[in-house]
């Protein structure tokens, strides 16, 4: 790659669609996996007219959606009805620039130099990560007060109460990872599973638990989906969206769903390394490449949250508060202590 | 709290335990009938459409006075006929008209009726009666009862015209039966 121009302009583009196009195709099939998922766990059988077997249901779906009628309330605030859609939407996408899918491959040979499958890698991989996606709860918060609408404000202040709350275990998970990993880069998080031998899944498993809870709480899935309670606010924050603006609203629900699955599995999980990346016996699994790894575990986190979907009861307010402050950050903070200790003791950081 | 129960708080047992339990659902034989492209089967016992046969009806008004909803109209006049030489007053049906609209298909009618075998009968297993136009379609009168315009007999039912029987799981298909009493 002589040309720069190829190496910084057409290279990244390239990624970035490719990126863009197969996170918005999985967050469409998400929802044609979650409905079938549901219907399966109900003895039903779900979608299953729309061509092959309901396979375009999600086509079908968006078209329906593009070609809605789109209504904006009389008394709705215009330009912050329209711009939270958005600004929900853009960091569920942003975040996907450093997620790292696969070590860097030549696509069995099809290029001469190795390509990373991922956009950029950089050192503060996975604070940019918190720190972006935390600001798609303006978009949410924005969009119930400016729908004029006192069941979308109370989405839009259960989803803000909800996310800050939860923000602060979920960062002292985190936090359990770095120590062992000794480093913020995702890439270089996956190394150092890779050196260590092991999952991090296996030493951190009280981190990974509290990571996944905070996770669906964030996403604002059931059991935590109070934002949207429908017994309770019809459809909280996006109460008054319709259109293409409520689609936004859903794209960037299932894309931050697949975000906290790939960051679980970077963090915890091993990214794309296969089980115990060390073991010598199990090299036969490497016939399977990376990426598909990578893509299982994803998958397996995403039905983990269908599953609760289709099980589990909505949380009271008042028991979500408890839960977040009283169990889940008491516990996070003695993991943090417990890791930091353990990695003293077992000499630093790797 | 024993130690145990202290054991099952502390790692959630109980969510496992739901979580188990749609699992075993997933993988659970469907329960969905894709209706047009299978046609469920009803019971023996299966309340449908209605059967009528005129020449069992006697004009008791019976059915139409257990009707809890009143949606059976009937109407009669007297003619004299000559039995054995002696004039006889016989009640003749005019009208006899059900509003399947608005039929809950308790089956009173059919416990109502005094004729053996009754005159007027759901066990008919069939269920496809529905109409584009509920006012015109949906309310049968007698002929109709009888001829099941604009009703789809259930497979191997048939009409009551072509000598369907009450209580028939057969649905009048093994060929008159059911004509002597039984």
């Amino acid at each position: 790659m002589a040309n720069p121009w190829i190496a910084f302009l057409v290279v990244p583009l390239v990624k970035i669609v490719v990126i863009l196009v197969a996170v918005i195709l999985l967050a469409a099939y998400l929802s044609f996996f979650e409905r079938k998922i549901l219907a399966y766990m109900q003895i039903r059988i779900g979608p299953n007219r729309v061509f092959p077997r309901g396979w375009l249901q999600p086509i079908a779906d968006a078209l329906k959606l593009f070609s809605k009628e789109d209504i904006v309330p009389t008394r709705a605030e215009k330009l912050v009805y329209l711009l939270s859609p958005v600004i929900t939407t853009a960091p569920a996408l942003v975040v996907f620039s450093v997620v790292p899918f696969a070590s860097a491959t030549t696509l069995f040979g099809l290029l001469k130099e190795p390509v990373t499958p991922y956009l950029t890698d950089i050192n503060i991989g996975i604070l940019f990560i918190l720190g972006v996606s935390s600001v798609g709860v303006y978009g949410i918060i924005l969009g119930g007060w400016s729908s004029n609408n006192k069941f979308s404000l109370m989405g839009g202040l259960r989803s803000a109460a909800q996310l800050v709350s939860y923000e602060v275990p979920m960062g002292f998970s985190v936090v359990a990872v770095l120590l062992m990993a000794g480093s913020l880069s995702l890439v270089k998080i996956v190394e150092a599973q890779k050196q260590a031998g092991v999952w991090f899944f296996l030493p951190g498993i009280v981190a990974f638990f509290i990571y996944f809870v905070c996770g669906v709480a964030e996403t604002n899935r059931s059991p935590f989906d109070l934002p949207e309670a429908e017994s309770e606010l019809v459809a909280g924050f996006h109460t008054e969206y319709s259109g293409m603006k409520w689609a936004f609203y859903f794209l960037a629900e299932y894309a931050n769903m697949v975000v906290i699955s790939s960051v679980a599995t970077v963090l915890f999980f091993g990214g794309w390394l296969r089980p115990f990346p060390n073991v010598a016996a199990l090299a036969f699994l490497d016939v399977v490449p990376p990426f598909l790894w990578f893509a299982a575990k994803v998958g397996f986190f995403l039905f983990c949250y269908i599953w609760f979907r289709a099980t589990f009861p909505r949380y009271r307010f008042d028991q979500l508060m408890a839960l977040g402050w009283k169990v889940l950050l008491p516990v996070s903070l003695a993991n943090v202590m417990a890791v930091g200790l353990g990695v003293l003791l077992m000499g630093g950081a790797r | 709290m024993s130690f145990w129960g202290f054991l099952a708080s502390v790692f959630q047992v109980d969510l496992l335990q739901g979580l188990s339990v749609t699992g075993k659902f997933f993988l659970h034989r469907k329960a969905t009938i894709q209706y047009p492209d299978v046609k469920p089967v009803p019971a023996d016992r299966f309340r449908g459409m209605f059967g009528f046969s005129e020449e069992r009806c006697i004009v008791c008004h019976n059915c139409a006075k257990a009707c809890p909803i009143e949606i059976i109209h009937i109407a009669d006049h007297f003619e004299e006929i000559e039995v054995e030489g002696k004039k006889k007053k016989k009640k003749v049906l005019d009208r006899y008209d059900i509003d399947v609209k608005r039929c809950m298909f308790c089956g009173l009618c059919e416990e109502a009726c005094p004729t053996e075998p009754v005159a007027i009968w759901l066990t008919t297993k069939s269920y496809e009666s529905a109409a584009y136009e509920r006012n015109e379609r949906l309310y049968f009168d007698k002929k109709r009862l009888q001829n099941w315009d604009g009703v789809e007999p259930y497979p191997g039912v048939v009409t009551p015209e072509k000598g369907q029987m009450p209580n028939d799981p057969s649905g009048g298909a093994a060929g008159k039966a059911g004509e002597q009493k039984s």
